[in-house]
């Protein structure tokens, strides 16, 4: 029913958005996720208290207990990207306190951990460093203020006498040594300052120093957490048998006969199909091979990807596009053009492939329910349990985890709806695990994108127009449906089908539901000085599940736009290089890290016999990433050789950190570059397992150096930046190689 | 049935054909071995069987009943220091999600075990049935060889002395 009602209302919407928008859509770190909306009266702090144990809470993310233990509750997940290391670095630099000495606990969902970017309680769009750099350090430095307030009246000196080290206030005087636990009851009877005072940066002491990261200890002894690892008392395994096809409904099922197999203890029909629950995960796995399930297959489902193509290509010619950017005269650039190029670029569908698969634990009882998960969204969880159970949004309680890989997968909460469910159904506490085949072809795939470019070219074999016409679906049509909910947690839930219409319905027409960008970023701002410039969208939506992967639009525009510019180059005779530097001229900081990546990785330099470089740049999330790569062919098999990234990414809190993203970025993009594919036949997802989808491994990882642009600007995104070049940069090498021109990721010679 | 994990034999009551890994999870309590593929595909599941990485989600625990297993779990000694290969992990900043990073260090650790001294080529040979999503491949291949260094000249330094000592 949920497909159904998607592909109506995605009909509806394509009427509805198909006429020329003339709104002027601005780039936000937001990046993809466009619910972006900064809640009038949003409180900053938790209300300053203290409890009965002399803990005290100075505001939402700190508490400080009278044994000196400073607790951080992080908000943003930790899914590898390094927020445990970063946001406690920001506490640790405005509180005085050594990074190592802080207590990290997840954030369950609750208001005051919304992320200011989004209006909802969401770690995605590489902003949890740049939307939490004033929150942290002001909560820091608020409570650092009223521990030094505190000791200057238990002391009876003036504050500027003390001093603050590692978690003590230090009177030199009388040398006199407080701890910040000591103090804790009577800060808490201190007004929190309206406007703390931030350290200047040259007083810092761990923000840019800062190197190692603070949960590796429990990475390395297998000790830190995720959601596969809770354990809880009288706790059941469950696992789902989904319906092969998309869109395909519950017909009918041998689910009586399953349930009397020893172990099994209920077999539950749920929104998605049907779960076995047994006492352990084997048993449920065994009994859910003798489930004989018939399935009602939907026919206007999408049947195989040279359909989806099709209706790509068929949406494309129907010339209703959405003008996203225009500039200059492109129709009589392209009337006088003495030559037009005209290309098009395809990418696929992908699967995250999280190394965790996706799991949930659910304990749904009494209108009451507890969920423990690794997540990227708790609030927009607890509206998915709501959704399947009795229970309302206040008592839901997410008990959030480490996350073993997210890149998008974990914002989508269909795997926490399932569990709930089946707990809600079956009685008990159980845990849902799915198998990486499940897991694999029940996602929400990164959208197949196809990009018709066209470029008129003048007598001087130099591009004077550019039109980039992008045909691809519109992510938050299916995202809109349990986030919109979440904004408005105090809504009866009979409301939140329209949240989600509205919410469509009003995208880019009011402050609070700014325009789905995640289409077309990465292409409409397109950084090169053409004189004339047209950048279209066509809304193309075949029905498949989709939602945000690493990256987001960016991890296909660049691919079309970075290829594409190094045609015009070639057209114009010109070094890839050369050509893209003379045209970044009003980009001054693309500009640079383009230069960077050139000159660290010897560009133009004399290559051994085979081995080609190729080059690519790309602004994602605010950042600024160039990646030169080297590769050589092998047969059929293109590997990377070495790739040399530049990153300007603002200020650096934690360097090591940038690097590690970078080297993930690539390493993720050069798995899709490769190998990433999802394909459908007969309305099936054909992979399934490593086998078929391959990732890279380390016998096909490159050799990768990084350069860090030193920056005092704000700080900006790196968990993304770093996978959008690499795919150009490896499609511009393949030429070189080659001679020949690859426009269809992902890249293959056969 | 009767298995021996990390030093202590353990009684359990499991259908045979169970894999060794939900046996070490979710029977014994041991999660730091941790499930990927379940096809042997992925090496998040990777354990010793006698000093030898095996992936325990294709290992039907009747198959090992007996034999000694080791999980990450035993890498760390009881007063809590970490094997080499844990600390050269820390200190080059190896994992980022780390979901996969038991695995790893267990394919690593036997690695060491057989070869003190692997060059790039055996890294990439014991290495690469374990799968990385995040991408930590470089940082996993300095982190062996400099803990293989340091083994190496502790070795060396050790062998000095009983050199010493046997001349005196």
């Amino acid at each position: 029913m949920m497909n159904n009602e998607m592909s109506k209302l995605n009909s509806g919407l394509q009427l509805k958005t198909s006429r020329r928008r003339l709104l002027q859509v601005s780039m936000t770190a937001a990046g993809g996720f466009s619910l972006g909306v900064m809640l009038p009266g949003c409180s900053t702090f938790r209300a300053n208290s203290i409890d009965d144990k002399g803990s005290w809470s100075a505001n939402a993310w700190l508490e400080i207990t009278p044994d000196n233990r400073i607790i951080f509750t992080l908000d943003r997940v930790e899914m590898g990207q390094g927020t445990y290391t970063g946001l406690s670095t920001l506490l640790a630099e405005e509180l005085d306190v050594e990074p190592h000495n802080i207590d990290v606990v997840f954030a369950g969902a609750q208001t005051s951990y919304r992320n200011p970017d989004y209006g909802l309680q969401l770690t995605g769009g590489s902003n949890s460093l740049s939307s939490s750099w004033p929150q942290i350090r002001e909560a820091g430095a608020s409570a650092r203020e009223m521990l030094i307030t505190a000791a200057a009246d238990a002391l009876q000196v003036p504050k500027d006498y003390l001093r603050t080290e590692n978690a003590h206030v230090i009177h030199a005087g009388s040398n006199k040594r407080l701890t910040y636990g000591s103090l804790a009851k009577l800060a808490s009877k201190q007004n929190p300052p309206s406007e703390p005072t931030l350290k200047s940066p040259t007083d810092y002491r761990y923000i840019g120093k800062q190197n190692k990261r603070l949960d590796s200890q429990q990475k390395v002894t297998g000790t830190a957490v995720y959601g596969i690892d809770v354990e809880i008392d009288g706790m059941r395994y469950a696992v789902v048998s989904r319906a092969p096809w998309l869109g395909a409904r519950l017909k009918s099922h041998n689910g009586a006969e399953v349930e009397v197999i020893a172990g099994v203890e209920k077999v539950v029909e749920i929104e998605t199909g049907i779960a076995v629950v047994a006492s352990s995960y084997w048993k449920a796995r065994k009994a859910q091979d003798k489930l004989k399930v018939e399935w009602e297959r939907d026919e206007d489902a999408p049947l195989d990807s040279a359909e989806i193509s099709e209706l790509y290509h068929k949406q494309a010619h129907a010339d209703d596009s959405d003008s996203k950017r225009s500039e200059g005269d492109v129709d009589r650039a392209f009337e006088k053009a003495k030559k037009v190029l005209e290309f098009e670029f395809d990418a696929p569908f992908l699967a995250h492939a999280t190394m965790e698969p996706m799991n949930c634990t659910a304990h749904v009882q009494d209108g009451k329910a507890e969920i423990w998960t690794g997540t990227q969204a708790p609030d927009i969880a607890q509206v998915a349990v709501a959704k399947v159970t009795n229970v309302s949004l206040s008592d839901i309680t997410i008990h959030n985890q480490f996350i073993g890989g997210g890149f998008g997968r974990r914002l989508t909460q269909d795997f926490v709806a399932e569990a709930a469910e089946i707990s809600y159904k079956a009685g008990g506490v159980i845990k849902l695990v799915w198998s990486r085949e499940e897991d694999t072809q029940h996602d929400v795939y990164r959208p197949a994108a196809l990009h018709k470019l066209r470029a008129a070219i003048d007598d001087q074999g130099l591009p004077i127009a550019w039109d980039h016409h992008i045909i691809a679906p519109e992510i938050m049509d299916w995202y809109v449906w349990d986030a919109s909910p979440a904004m408005f947690p105090w809504a009866p839930k009979f409301m939140y089908a329209a949240f989600g219409h509205v919410g469509l319905l009003t995208a880019g027409l009011t402050p609070a539901t700014p325009a789905d960008t995640s289409a077309i970023e990465g292409a409409e701002d397109l950084p090169y000085s053409i004189p004339a410039i047209e950048v279209r969208h066509t809304k193309a939506d075949a029905g498949v599940p989709i939602s945000y992967w690493r990256s987001v639009g960016h991890s296909h525009n660049a691919f079309a736009v970075e290829c594409f510019i190094d045609e015009l180059a070639y057209e114009a005779g010109r070094d890839a290089f050369e050509f893209r530097r003379d045209y970044l001229k009003s980009s001054p900081r693309l500009l640079n890290v383009l230069e960077q990546a050139a000159t660290k990785g010897s560009w133009g330099r004399e290559m051994e016999a085979g081995v080609h470089q190729g080059i690519a740049v790309h602004k994602s999330f605010n950042s600024y990433a160039a990646q030169l790569v080297e590769i050589k062919i092998e047969g059929n098999d293109i590997q990377v050789l070495k790739v040399v990234c530049a990153i300007d990414c603002g200020l650096v809190v934690n360097p090591d950190i940038v690097k590690m993203q970078m080297e993930s970025g690539i390493i993720f993009g050069i798995s899709a570059a490769l190998y990433g594919e999802i394909t459908f036949k007969d309305g099936q997802v054909q992979q399934s397992n490593f086998h078929d989808y391959p990732v890279l491994r380390m016998n096909q990882s490159p050799e990768i150096e990084t350069v860090i642009i030193p920056s005092e600007a704000s700080p900006t995104g790196v968990g993304e930046p770093g996978v959008p070049p690499i795919a150009p940069a490896i499609a511009n090498a393949l030429f070189q190689a080659t001679g020949e021109r690859h426009r269809r990721l992902p890249l293959k010679l056969t | 049935m009767l298995i021996k994990l990390n030093g202590v034999e353990k009684q359990i009551d499991v259908d045979s054909d169970t894999p060794l890994l939900w046996v070490i999870r979710d029977e014994v309590g041991l999660k730091g071995t941790k499930f990927g593929c379940g096809k042997g595909l992925c090496g998040a599941c990777t354990v010793h069987l006698n000093g030898v990485a095996i992936r325990s989600c294709i290992t039907p625990v009747s198959a090992i009943e007996g034999q000694s297993i080791s999980t990450i779990e035993s890498l760390t000694s009881e007063d809590g220091t970490l094997h080499p290969l844990q600390k050269s992990w820390i200190s080059h900043n190896v994992p980022q999600c780390g979901y996969c990073q038991s695995g790893q260090l267990m394919s690593a650790t036997a690695l060491l075990s057989m070869n003190p001294n692997p060059n790039d080529d055996d890294i990439d040979l014991a290495m690469s049935g374990n799968i990385c999503r995040c991408g930590t491949y470089p940082r996993i291949k300095a982190a062996i060889k400099d803990a293989a260094k340091n083994l190496n000249n502790k070795n060396a330094q050790a062998m000095g002395h009983l050199a010493y000592e046997i001349k005196v």
